[in-house]
C-alpha cells in the first residue's frame, strides 16, 4: 500500500496524538496513534479517535477498511491511563472514572459496530500492549502481531481488572479457559502464545507488519461486502451487549474507587516504567510487570498445572 | 433490543476532570521528567537534598499569604472557595517549620535558610501565584493549589523513600514535611475535587487551568535545577 496520500477532507482534521494515512486504492484509513509522554489512552487522545470514528460514521463508503496501528516505536498501546486513575481514585471521583469508562465503551462499541457501517478493522500490533490496548486490538476484524510483541491483562496485580471489554473479547475468541487466565494472572503473553491461543489471528516476523496488513486488506478486499456480511452474522452469533460492556465498567470504576494506597503505588510504579519504554530504553512496562509479579508473588499460574501456561 | 447510537453522546464534564484533561500534558511533563525520574528512581545526594529544601522552604511559606490574598479578592458568590482556603491555610500554618526541622537534620541552619536566594523558577512559582490572586482571577489559586496537591501525593511518597534510602536517614527524620504531606494530600485531592466542582463561571475556569499549568510547568523547572 501507498502511503502519503492526501487525507479525504471528509477525515482530514488537525489531530495532536492522531497521526492518519489514506491509501485510495482500497478506501484503507491507518490511524497511528502517539500519545506523549506516555502511549495509552488518555481522554485527549480517545476524544480524536471517537472524532475518527464519526468522520467515519458520517460519510458511509468512505473508508473501506480502518487500520489501527502505534506511532511510537516498540509500543502499541498502554491501555488506560493509570495515572489518570490514580489521580481520580485519591480524589474519590466516581463520576469521572465511570465518564472515562463510558468513552472507553463507545470507542469499544464503534469497533464492534464496524462491519454494519461497512467498515472492516485491523490492528497491526508492531510492540508491547497491554490491559486496554490489548482490548482495543482485539475488537478488530483482524489482529496482526509482530514477534517481538508481547501483550497481557496486568490489572489484577494491582487489584483491579480489564474492564473495558477484556472478558467479552477474550471470550469469544479465546474462549473462557484462556480469558480465565490471562485475566486473573494478570501475566504478559509472547505473539506466539496468543496465537495459539485463538486471540491473534496472523504472527509476522518483526518489521513485517505492514507487508502483512498489505496482504491481508488485497486480500480481503475482492470479498469485502460477503466478508462484511459474515461479521455481522458473528456478531449475531456471539453477540456483545451494549448494556453488559455498560454494566461491566460501572462495576470497573466501583472497584477503581476501593484501590488501597499500595495498588496505587504499584500503578504509578507501572506508568514510570511506561515512560522508560517510550523512551527507548531496554526495560520498560512489560519488564516491570514481571517484577511486580514476582514482588507480589502470586504464583498460582507458575504452577505449570495450567494447559494455558505451557503454551511457551 | 435497543442500542444506543454509535456516536458518543454530548456529555457535560464536571470542572474537576475538565480541569484534570485541560492540564493532563503540564501534569505529565512533571511526571515523566527524566530529573523527575531519577530523583525517585534514586533520590539525591545531601547537597542537592539540602537545596531541595530549601526552595520548598519558600513555597511552604509563600503558600497561606497567596491562599489570604486569592481569599480576600474572592467575590462573595465564591464563598464555598474563600472556606475552603481558610481551612486550608489552617492546615498549612506552621508547616514551614517543619522544612526548618528537616534541614537542620541535613546540616543547615536557620541563618542559612534565610540567606538563600530562590531559584528563578521559584520566583516565577510565587510572582505569578501572587499576582493571579491579585489581579488576574483570585480562583486561580485553586490551580496552584491542585497542582501542588498532584505533585505531593502522587510524588511526595516516592521521592521521600528515595532520599531516606540514599541518605540513610532513621524514620521520619530530614523527610518529615515531605512524607507527611503524602497521606495529607491524597485527603486534601477529594475536598479540593468537590469545591473545583463548585466553579461555573468560565472566567474562573480559565484562570484555574492556566494557574495549573503554569505551576506544574515551573515545578518541573525548578526541580531540573536542584
Amino acid at each position: 500500500m501507498s502511503t502519503g496520500q492526501a487525507l479525504p477532507t471528509a477525515v482530514d482534521r488537525p489531530y495532536k496524538y492522531l497521526w492518519l494515512e489514506w491509501e485510495p486504492e482500497f478506501s484503507v484509513l491507518t490511524t497511528r496513534i502517539a500519545v506523549k509522554p506516555i502511549q495509552c489512552y488518555s481522554l485527549a487522545a480517545m476524544a480524536e479517535l471517537q472524532q475518527v470514528f464519526n468522520d467515519i460514521t458520517a460519510n458511509p463508503g468512505l473508508v473501506r477498511h480502518f487500520v489501527m496501528a502505534s506511532g511510537v516505536r516498540d509500543v502499541f498501546n498502554f491501555g488506560g491511563d493509570l495515572s489518570l486513575f490514580v489521580l481520580l481514585v485519591r480524589a474519590r471521583d466516581l463520576d469521572s472514572l465511570k465518564l472515562y469508562a463510558r468513552r472507553c465503551v463507545d470507542l469499544v462499541w464503534w469497533l464492534e459496530n464496524a462491519a454494519q457501517i461497512g467498515v472492516h478493522t485491523t490492528a497491526l500490533v508492531q510492540g508491547d500492549t497491554l490491559g486496554g490496548g490489548l482490548e482495543s486490538a482485539l475488537l478488530h476484524h483482524n489482529v496482526i502481531f509482530e514477534r517481538r510483541a508481547q501483550a497481557g491483562y496486568p490489572e489484577v496485580l494491582f487489584n483491579l481488572f480489564p474492564g473495558m471489554g477484556a472478558w467479552h473479547l477474550t471470550v469469544r475468541k479465546g474462549g473462557f479457559a484462556i480469558a480465565n487466565d490471562m485475566i486473573l494472572s494478570g501475566q504478559i503473553y509472547t505473539a506466539e502464545q496468543l496465537h495459539r491461543a485463538g486471540l491473534v489471528d496472523l504472527v509476522v516476523e518483526d518489521g513485517a507488519g505492514e507487508v502483512a496488513l498489505d496482504k491481508v486488506v488485497r486480500s480481503a478486499h475482492p470479498k469485502l461486502r460477503g466478508i462484511l456480511a459474515a461479521l455481522q452474522a458473528r456478531r449475531i452469533a456471539a453477540p456483545i451487549a451494549y448494556e453488559s460492556l455498560q454494566t461491566v465498567v460501572e462495576h470497573w470504576a466501583v472497584t477503581a474507587l476501593r484501590l488501597k494506597d499500595r495498588d496505587l503505588r504499584l500503578m504509578e510504579r507501572l506508568a514510570r516504567a511506561q515512560v522508560r519504554k517510550v523512551g527507548g530504553a531496554g526495560e520498560g512496562a512489560v519488564e516491570e510487570i514481571k517484577k511486580i509479579e514476582l514482588d507480589t508473588a502470586w504464583g498460582f499460574e507458575r504452577t505449570g498445572l495450567s494447559e494455558w501456561s505451557t503454551l511457551t | 433490543m435497543h442500542h444506543p447510537a454509535i456516536l458518543l453522546p454530548d456529555v457535560t464534564q464536571p470542572f474537576f476532570i475538565d480541569l484534570v484533561s485541560r492540564t493532563d500534558e503540564a501534569r505529565r511533563s512533571f511526571e515523566t521528567n527524566p530529573r523527575v525520574l531519577r530523583i525517585v528512581a534514586d533520590g539525591l545526594s545531601v547537597e542537592r537534598y539540602r537545596q531541595l529544601l530549601l526552595e520548598l522552604y519558600h513555597v511552604v511559606w509563600h503558600f497561606n499569604p497567596t491562599c489570604a490574598a486569592a481569599a480576600s479578592r474572592l467575590a462573595d458568590q465564591h464563598s464555598e472557595i474563600r472556606y475552603f482556603l481558610y481551612d486550608h491555610m489552617m492546615e498549612e500554618k506552621g508547616h514551614e517549620e517543619w522544612v526548618v526541622n528537616d534541614l537542620e537534620v541535613v546540616g543547615v541552619r536557620r541563618q542559612e535558610i534565610d540567606q538563600h536566594r530562590p531559584s528563578n523558577a521559584l520566583l516565577a512559582i510565587n510572582g505569578y501565584n501572587y499576582w493571579a490572586a491579585d489581579r488576574r482571577n483570585a480562583c486561580s489559586v485553586l490551580g496552584m493549589v491542585y497542582a501542588l496537591e498532584v505533585i505531593a501525593s502522587v510524588y511526595g511518597g516516592p521521592i521521600a523513600s528515595a532520599i531516606k534510602e540514599s541518605l540513610l536517614l532513621e524514620d521520619d527524620r530530614g523527610i518529615s514535611f515531605i512524607s507527611s504531606h503524602v497521606t495529607m494530600d491524597a485527603e486534601h485531592m477529594a475536598e479540593l475535587r468537590v469545591v473545583l466542582n463548585k466553579v461555573y463561571d468560565s472566567a474562573a475556569k480559565e484562570a484555574i487551568v492556566e494557574s495549573t499549568i503554569f505551576n506544574f510547568e515551573q515545578f518541573t523547572r525548578l526541580l531540573e535545577g536542584i
